[in-house]
């Protein structure tokens, strides 16, 4: 009887072995910051579009909200334990999850990090394009294409040391610097819409000449909007978002947002699997592997609505 | 519990000075006022009655959620699941309203009772399912409305409300903003139920002592089931605010609001230990709120340092609140012994 029960546990293994080696499609964890904005439901859906091009098992994982730390952290450590051929990450801050791509590295799983530098040595690469260069390059639309002869700029901004919305703040800042804006006031809003809007209509009583407000998500610019509109002399205010959203979106084809940044969502969650794939097949690829962004404006909204509106699966 | 009671109505006659009269009935009042002045001197554009209004609309919907919390605390519970209900509410309501398209006033009504069951259930866990701490049945809530909320979006916005429904939140009456009458009336609604009706003295009573409650005949778990079902239905009425004042609805609104809700109970007065607490002090608690932030706005204060301001402004003008409730024991012990002598 145990003669058996070791017999057939050697031919399971042995299956289990063969069937690994036979069937050859790689095993990739990909762990984003959230899963639930239309943000990383558009990384998603990249990411699946190379997994199913590239035929390779992928495995997407994501915290409740952007700010749950730990819990990201535990996820990755979750998707080492299972195994996989490689491991993927948007850290939500740099540096946290580092503990836990050691531990990758000790169990021989390559790293890669996307979306949002992790600052650890040992990575394959880096995917993406920092959120402090594309602040640069909305800072120079701001300067060159918005208020090219000056103007009074408002910051509404996410988190306190949220990496994300730091680089988003600093980016723009250092980028109008020099030319003839003034940057009036920077304010929290918590990157909430509701808070966003609370926050917008007392930055409006106080400065009575702002000419465009940034906030570093859609969610805060839509709340900041609502208060310029509920203030029927100043609705000569323009608003700027960030992440092209489908509210930010509709809001620029109905005339109302400025324009919002996008970060190739869609480019970045295909381009990761492509990588992955080169690498794991033996390819030498880049230390840093940049994606391209886009600026919305109502001059090229429309392709970025329908790309939007294929990826959501949904009218805007 | 009588003692209890006649504190809360303001029976305890002191034979102190004016200052102290102040100090014992108006702790947090005092606050207010201290704050209001600062901020007065400190930002001219304070004062001005475009920036009150504001204030006034800012603070209602953390005033809503605030009433339905001070129901939970005055039974000596929690209700961390206001901010997630809010959101569930409200996406019922949208998705009833703007995509299938049913009549507004109906689909509204449909998110309230929505508010209402999910505060129903949780009380429910907590008397008849013997949950330890309603900690624990309204943080599960907090999770699975949250959750649901998610689901049933699509984690997406939806807008694009009726008229009536903007002017709720975003509205006014003259000059008066319609959230705030919202609130006034709330409040002296809560004030009739807490301090006139059977059972709005219960849950003080709840509060005060449990057991000392159920041995004198009161079906206390009724009252809690009330409690939370009151406290789910605020929020889902905040929420109405909340859609009408942005005009959409988001699967991650009302995020933390518990927190600023729990805030303003006790900065209004009210124990953690129940039993203590007025819809007054609340309303209080949640104007010191809402104008902090307001000054801190105005004022231009970097990010960084307002969340340290907010903290401690908490944390001090708990502190009144400590002092003044010590004053008063110390009071009523001078008074037994003078009695006793």
């Amino acid at each position: 009887m145990k003669k058996l029960l070791v017999f057939l546990l050697i031919i399971g293994v042995l299956v289990m072995v063969f069937s690994t080696v036979l069937a050859k499609n790689y095993k990739i964890a990909v762990v984003f910051k959230a899963l639930n904005s239309d943000w990383w439901k558009t990384v998603q859906a990249g990411v699946n579009a190379g997994a199913k091009d590239f035929n390779v098992e992928v495995s997407v994982v994501g915290p409740q909200a952007e700010t749950a730390v730990m819990e990201q952290f535990n996820m990755i450590q979750d998707q080492i334990n299972r195994n996989i051929d490689a491991l993927v990450v948007a850290p939500l801050r740099p540096t946290t999850t580092n503990q836990a791509f050691e531990q990758a590295k000790k169990a021989g799983i390559p790293v890669f990090v996307f979306d949002t530098k992790a600052n650890w040595p040992d990575q394959v690469t880096f995917i993406g394009l920092d959120n402090y260069d594309i602040a640069r390059g909305l800072g120079k639309y701001i300067r060159e294409k918005v208020l090219t002869t000056g103007g009074n700029l408002v910051i509404i901004r996410g988190a306190m040391g949220d990496k994300t919305h730091d680089d988003r703040v600093n980016g723009v800042l250092d980028e109008v610097k020099g030319a003839n804006i003034e940057v009036l006031t920077i304010q929290p809003g918590n990157s909430e819409r509701g808070i966003a809007m609370n926050v917008m209509q007392n930055i409006l009583l106080v400065h009575q000449n702002v000419d465009l407000v940034f906030c570093t998500n859609d969610e805060m610019a839509l709340g900041a909007l609502r208060a310029v509109e509920t203030m029927r002399t100043r609705t000569k205010i323009k608003v700027i978002g960030w992440d092209g959203t489908s509210n930010a979106l509709a809001s620029i084809r109905d005339g109302k947002l400025y324009a919002t940044v996008d970060g190739n969502a869609f480019c970045m969650g295909y381009d990761v699997v492509k990588y992955v794939v080169k690498y794991l097949n033996g390819e030498k690829i880049d230390k840093n592997i940049e994606v391209d962004y886009s600026i919305i404006d109502h001059t090229n909204f429309e392709k970025f609505i329908e790309r939007l509106q294929k990826v959501l699966k949904r009218k805007i | 519990m009588q003692v209890k009671t006649n504190e809360v109505f303001g029976g305890t006659k002191n034979r102190a000075g004016w200052f102290n009269i102040i100090f014992n009935k108006l702790g947090a009042l005092l606050a207010l006022i201290l704050l209001m002045v600062a901020l007065g001197i400190a930002s001219p554009y304070f004062f001005t009655l475009r920036n009150l209004l504001n204030i006034a609309q800012q603070l209602a919907i953390n005033a809503l959620v605030a009433f339905g919390m001070l129901l939970a605390i005055l039974t000596a519970g929690i209700d961390l699941s206001v901010g997630s209900v809010l959101a569930l509410s409200i996406s019922i309501s949208s998705i009833l309203i703007v995509n299938v398209g049913i009549n507004s006033v109906v689909g509204i009504f449909l998110g309230l009772l929505t508010g209402t069951l999910c505060g129903m259930i949780n009380g429910l866990l907590l008397t008849k399912f013997h949950l330890p701490h309603p900690f624990i049945a309204t943080l599960g809530m907090m999770n699975v409305a949250r959750g649901i909320a998610l689901i049933i979006t699509k984690s997406s916005p939806i807008s694009g409300f009726p008229e009536w429904i903007q002017f709720i939140g975003s509205g006014s009456v003259g000059p008066i903003p319609t959230s705030f009458l919202l609130v006034l009336v709330t409040v002296c609604i809560f004030h009739y139920f807490l301090t006139r009706t059977s059972t709005g003295r219960y849950i003080y009573a709840v509060g005060g002592n449990l057991e000392a409650a159920k041995l004198s005949g009161i079906n206390t778990d009724r009252v809690l089931v009330i409690v939370y079902s009151i406290s789910g239905f605020m929020a889902a009425v905040a929420g109405v605010v909340l859609m009408g004042r942005v005009n959409a609805t988001y699967p991650l609104a009302g995020l933390l609001y518990e927190m600023d809700a729990i805030a303003a109970v006790i900065m209004g007065g009210a124990s953690f230990m129940g039993g203590i607490g007025t819809i007054w002090g609340t309303l209080i608690g949640a104007m010191i709120i809402a104008v902090i932030r307001n000054g801190l706005n105005l004022l231009g204060v970097p990010p960084d340092v307002q969340t340290v301001v907010i903290g401690s402004v908490i944390i001090t003008a708990v502190y009144f609140d400590v002092l003044r409730r010590r004053q008063n024991e110390k009071l009523s012990k001078q008074t037994y012994y003078e009695m006793m002598s």
